[in-house]
């Protein structure tokens, strides 16, 4: 009964610069099934979706679907003959409309224009049919991020997807919303659809699986049923190690906890006549790390900006660093009172790619007495303190005066975070600190964030990441629609799916409770 | 073992994986071809195109005079050329260094035929401060628009360009003007102002020891400065540079000065050395644009800027011999040679593929190690 | 005398002057904005005009034939901005570095071949050139007034209207215009959607170039009937400053183009009158540009503060 969709056979890839993405892969995907492909962030499974779709092209090796060699030139081709991809980061064009951002490339047309109640249509008839309650007339700049999502399988679905990959989809969900996508994954099943499910979260993995194949280090390390594998060979077999879960570290200190590192009072934001912000108050004690969860787009983003200083509209409410006001200071004078920042997207705000690490590393306290001399810097305690930085923080590369461009995801954080480290602040944000790098590079970072925790550094995590949010925080609270919609004194007491709740905004604390947040 | 070390890292300084060596390499290239062109348009104009090229390449050599026409006249670009260096490294795309070259020219003007002081040493040095102070704060306007309001600076600039043409002229034929010269010109500068000769063939003046001076301390700043740390950060990722503390808005002002007193300086060298009077149609015209050429060719690095000016007027001064006996080729094919070199040179994927193939290479081997 | 020149200002021939100026700086900001729809800032726009000016005289002198002279400007016009897609994409060269020093060297490289023709480095005025005619609308023609404006036209300024109007049908009714704009708003989300990105970026370069060249030619067969050096002035970097300020709205790309144009009437009727200085009067249309430039962005700004933003 199981007839094979798409066969991989001894797939490589090797990039120009010598890196060997993926070596002799072996794989098989049968009609019909929900297959995940898992691995560490950076063992090849983009790549390998990549190549299935088209995007790049194999170094040696086949790929074959449905029985015929695939060469594909582009994921033109691919979407031609039945493949669909939902990337990670969403592909839409948020000024369009859902019905534009699904026709796009494939427009139905009356004469030489574009026949748009036709196409509205045909949307809206997918979407009732699939049951995603979408209005297909709506901007897509309007939707929540699940609905976005909705719209990207949409895409997919109104090429005559057959095969539909989905790359990390649920990285960006609530547990709720998860939930519901995994129905309609099983859906999509029944309907004879095959789903190739990437992730890397293990617990979502064994739940929705037929199969499981697992990547390591670019090579494959075989396909199993689900049902015939614990969660401890698999973890097994991604890491190639047991990871290390030890929580001894994370409990509180409270010793610093008197003072405060952020505190932030009634913080309000309006764009185009809506709150992006709406009287949101917190604090972050020395000592203690105060995770920031939520479904993106919730406003997580603006607020890490007004507390930076790098937020261009204006805003109304207090914010104190270190116990100073904060006032219009920009982005140094906050530095200046104790603040340091790792940003959300490293490439764009945290590092000048085409300069040396040692620039790199040096860049928000360039101008500290230690690297100087009396006219110029001093270049030799310079390198000095980036070849320290680059020893404790365990970052590869041949020495300081390679170019960020040329390290990995995990290294380039690395950068960051040793850089941001080395400011010695008393008052850190941490905006999605392991976002796409490996699980080593993230337990490092996870472990610098402690350790700076522990020597009474107060830290904000702000992470779409829920479980990352849940164990490395002190205290939790929860973004929705601008508004902190629940406030969770004990991090280690909190149930994920009632967290869930409160980021869809099916629940709401009072005002007191979420007041703690503040008081507390 | 050492000494196999020793060889490993001579054969990898040397080597064309080596970023430094391999930018030379492509610079040498770059610059056969455009002259291997070059060779070819005058085939194509010329009758005699081979006398023709070894002229353009030798001639400025055949008389020291025509050694100190170059010398004279590749000052004041290489100050253009600076001044676009800062701003272009900084990632500003602020192009008026035109517009502050002609209306700083005016400035000049103004005190050079004015009896301000009798002091031959005091007047220049006047004129120098005048333009200066001129062009640094008039430099300003676009990258203050940029970096407040998010104008369109190199839109902004180009504007103002045309629009300090016209107020240079307005000015110089309505207040330094005399009827002598139609209008258009200005009055004889007073002796006092002008900058002699130091050593006469070669037509060397202060002028030229002030260029070196100023491409020393630039380059020192660029590479060893908090400032050129800045422009560093700021030209290779402005919201890292944001991110980081720098104020775009700070370093916006400081590098458009900075570039704003270069171009002032650059106007007077040339109005002070090269001129008795100025007419702001012709004086000081193009050597701002040409500044941003020459930024490219040398890399936006000091040193290579002003020898990149060098030998632009260089080639510039070779067609001009060539053309007391071959009218067939204008002084503007210099042109030509520049835009195909700065074009190849700007190419990242220019060569890439040799470089690619020697890296895989070298990765490979070290692989085996 | 002030009243005098004031009084010009009211008249059809100021009317049918705005119509003639707006031409090239419209053909440039069709330029820009057809380049910008798929994401690429054309800022040769001003070197591609210059080009296609010359070529433009010079096809028309070889061949005895205006529309002749048009084919080659508009083939410069292509020429060069494969050149620009070639250094930038093929490679890999900073599109915006290609494009300034194809500004700066484009009057040499223009006087360099005029020199090789002419043996003259100012104008093609030695060469008896055929140019291109005006049209008159039969019937439009005898309406009063409206006649008077719409009829008796260059033919590149009917030409460029029609373009104006086809132009906002492909980009924005057809599927081409729609792929063209996914391009430029998320040039992932295109290519994903199996666009080819870069395929289109070169289309519409090749169609900036293309309108550029109109622009050109317009200004050498039709508007000054010659060549002459620094002839373009700035009217393809007014069409990049109209397209910056319509910000992707076509009508304020237009409207733009317009108003440039009205200023530099206003600063040639003033010209013509010696009351004036010349120099400063000159200006007029530079200025005009730095202003509305200026104060747009500055709008923008308190908007952006104030919490106002387009979403795109």
């Amino acid at each position: 009964m199981s007839e094979t969709i798409l066969k991989l056979d001894k797939v490589t890839k090797v990039y120009p610069n010598g890196t060997v993405a993926n070596r002799d892969i072996n794989m098989e995907f049968e009609k019909g099934e929900i297959h995940s492909v898992v691995g560490e962030n950076g063992a090849g499974k983009s790549t390998l979706m990549k190549m299935i779709f088209g995007i790049e092209k194999p170094s040696s090796g086949t790929i074959t679907y449905k029985g015929e060699e695939t060469h594909f030139n582009s994921s033109m081709d691919a979407i031609h003959v039945g493949i669909g991809m939902v990337h990670q980061h969403f592909m839409l064009i948020p000024s369009f409309s859902i019905v534009d951002n699904i026709i796009l490339g494939e427009e139905p047309t009356k004469g030489v224009f574009i026949d748009t109640k036709e196409a509205a249509k045909r949307c809206q008839e997918l979407s009732d049919k699939y049951d995603f309650e979408l209005d297909v007339t709506a901007k897509v700049s309007t939707l929540s991020v699940a609905k976005r999502q909705k719209v990207e399988i949409l895409k997919t679905l109104y090429r005559n997807a057959e095969l539909i990959i989905l790359d990390e989809p649920t990285s960006v969900l609530t547990p709720q919303e998860t939930e519901k996508l995994f129905d309609q994954l099983r859906f999509f099943k029944e309907q004879g659809h095959t789903i190739i499910f990437i992730s890397h979260k293990l617990e979502e993995v064994k739940q929705i699986s037929d199969k499981i194949s697992v990547i390591r280090n670019g090579v494959s390390k075989g396909t199993y049923l689900n049902s015939e594998l614990t969660m401890e060979q698999l973890t097994n077999l991604i890491i190639g190690r047991d990871l290390d879960n030890d929580m001894d570290e994370y409990k509180t200190h409270e010793d610093f906890h008197n003072e405060k590192a952020l505190e932030v009072k009634g913080l309000h934001m309006e764009r185009n006549g809506k709150p992006v912000l709406n009287n949101v108050s917190f604090a972050v004690k020395c000592g203690e790390i105060l995770g920031v969860a939520g479904v993106e787009g919730n406003g997580q983003q603006e607020l890490v900006k007004c507390i930076t200083g790098l937020e261009e509209t204006k805003y109304t409410g207090e914010i104190y660093i270190c116990g100073k006001t904060v006032g219009d200071m920009n982005i140094r004078g906050r530095r200046d009172i104790g603040m340091a920042y790792i940003p959300e997207d490293r490439m764009v705000d945290g590092v000048a790619g085409n300069l040396p690490i040692s620039d790199n590393l040096i860049s928000t306290y360039y101008t500290r007495e230690d690297i100087n001399g009396k006219v110029f810097m001093d270049s030799k305690a310079i390198a000095k303190v980036s070849d320290n930085l680059i020893k404790t923080f365990a970052v590869k590369t041949k020495n300081a005066d390679t170019t960020v461009n040329s390290l990995s995801g995990g290294n380039v954080q690395k950068v960051v975070v040793a850089r941001e480290y080395n400011t010695n602040s008393k008052f850190m944000i941490a905006e999605q600190p392991t976002h796409g790098i490996d699980i080593g590079s993230a337990e490092f970072v996870h472990h610098k964030l402690i350790e700076m925790r522990n020597a009474g550094a107060g830290i904000l995590l702000v992470s779409a990441d829920l479980n990352e949010v849940v164990d490395l925080s002190d205290r939790i609270i929860v973004m929705f629609n601008g508004k902190i919609a629940g406030y969770f004194p004990d991090a280690n007491n909190v149930n994920e799916s009632d967290l869930g709740m409160y980021m869809l905004g099916a629940k709401r604390q009072s005002e007191e409770e979420i007041g703690g947040a503040l008081n507390d | 073992m050492t000494e196999n070390k020793n060889k490993a890292s001579l054969k990898s300084v040397l080597s064309i994986s080596n970023p430094k060596v391999f930018d030379a390499v492509k610079m040498m290239i770059s610059i056969l071809i455009a002259l291997a062109i070059t060779f070819v348009v005058l085939c194509l104009v010329s009758s005699n195109p081979v006398n023709a090229m070894i002229t353009i390449l030798t001639g400025p050599l055949s008389k020291t005079r025509y050694i100190g026409a170059v010398i004279e006249s590749f000052i004041p670009y290489a100050f253009a050329g600076l001044a676009a260096g800062v701003l272009f490294s900084a990632g500003a795309f602020n192009l008026g260094a035109e517009g502050i070259f002609i209306l700083s020219g005016a400035v000049v003007t103004a005190i050079a035929i004015t009896p301000v002081t009798t002091s031959p040493v005091l007047h220049p040095i006047l004129c120098f401060l005048g333009a200066m102070i001129f062009g640094g704060v008039l430099m300003i306007l676009p990258s203050f628009l940029k970096a407040k309001f998010g104008t369109n600076e190199m839109v902004v600039s180009l504007m103002l360009n045309s629009i300090y043409a016209g107020i240079a002229a307005y000015v110089v034929r309505t207040f330094l003007g005399t009827l002598k010269r139609g209008g258009n010109s200005s009055k004889d500068y007073l002796a006092t102002a002008k900058i002699p000769y130091l050593y006469q063939p070669l037509r060397i003046t202060a002028c030229f020891f002030l260029l070196i001076a100023v491409t020393i301390i630039l380059y020192l700043v660029m590479k060893k400065s908090r400032l050129g740390y800045q422009i560093r950060l700021a030209g290779s990722n402005p919201r890292f540079a944001e991110y980081s503390g720098i104020s775009a808005f700070k370093l916006a002002i400081s590098t458009a000065a900075i570039a704003g007193v270069l171009s002032g300086m650059g106007a007077a060298t040339c109005l002070l050395t090269q001129t008795t009077f100025y007419t702001p149609s012709q004086s000081l015209v193009g050597i701002g644009f040409s500044g941003m050429l020459l930024s490219m060719l040398g890399r936006n690095n000091p040193i290579g800027i002003v020898i990149a000016a060098f030998m632009i007027k260089y080639l510039e001064q070779g067609t001009a011999v060539l053309y007391f006996v071959d009218t067939s080729v204008p002084s503007e094919i210099v042109a030509i040679v520049e835009g195909i070199i700065i074009m190849l040179i700007s190419s990242q994927h220019f060569l890439r593929k040799f470089r690619e193939r020697r890296l895989l290479k070298e990765g490979l081997e070290e692989h085996a190690e | 005398m002030l009243s005098s020149v004031i009084s010009t200002l009211f008249t059809m021939r100021f009317i049918q002057a705005i119509i003639r100026m707006s031409t090239p700086i419209l053909f440039a900001a069709l330029g820009a904005f057809v380049a910008a729809s798929t994401g690429i800032g054309n800022i040769a726009i001003e070197s591609i005009m210059t080009f296609a000016a010359l070529t433009g005289v010079l096809g028309s002198y070889l061949f005895n034939n205006a529309v002749v002279g048009v084919l080659f400007g508009l083939v410069i016009g292509i020429l060069t901005a494969l050149l620009i897609t070639f250094f930038s994409m093929k490679l890999g060269a900073d599109a915006f570095l290609i494009m300034i020093a194809l500004n700066t060297f484009a009057d040499s490289v223009a006087i360099f071949v005029l020199y090789q023709i002419t043996g003259d480095k100012g104008t093609t005025a030695s060469l008896t050139t055929p140019i291109l005619y005006t049209w008159d609308i039969p019937i439009i023609k005898d309406i009063p007034i409206l006649g008077e404006i719409l009829s008796g036209q260059y033919v590149l300024t009917y030409l460029c209207w029609l373009i104006i109007i086809v132009l906002f049908i492909v980009i924005y009714k057809t599927p081409l215009g729609m792929r063209m704009r996914a391009c430029g708003l998320n040039a992932d989300a295109a290519r994903t959607a199996g666009i080819n990105v870069e395929r289109l970026q070169v289309l519409s370069l090749i169609l900036s170039g293309v309108f550029a060249a109109l622009g050109g030619v317009y200004l050498s067969l039709n508007y000054l009937k010659i060549f002459s050096k620094g002839m373009v002035s700035g009217q393809g970097w007014m069409g990049v400053a109209a397209n910056g300020i319509a910000n992707g709205n076509y009508w304020s790309l237009v409207l733009s183009a317009v108003i440039f144009a009205v200023f530099r009437a206003v600063s040639i009727i003033f010209s013509s009158n010696s009351a004036f200085p010349t120099d400063l009067v000159g200006a007029i249309p530079y200025f005009s540009v730095f202003v509305i430039l200026t104060v747009v962005s500055i709008v923008n700004y308190y908007r952006v503060k104030r919490g106002k933003v387009e979403e795109n």
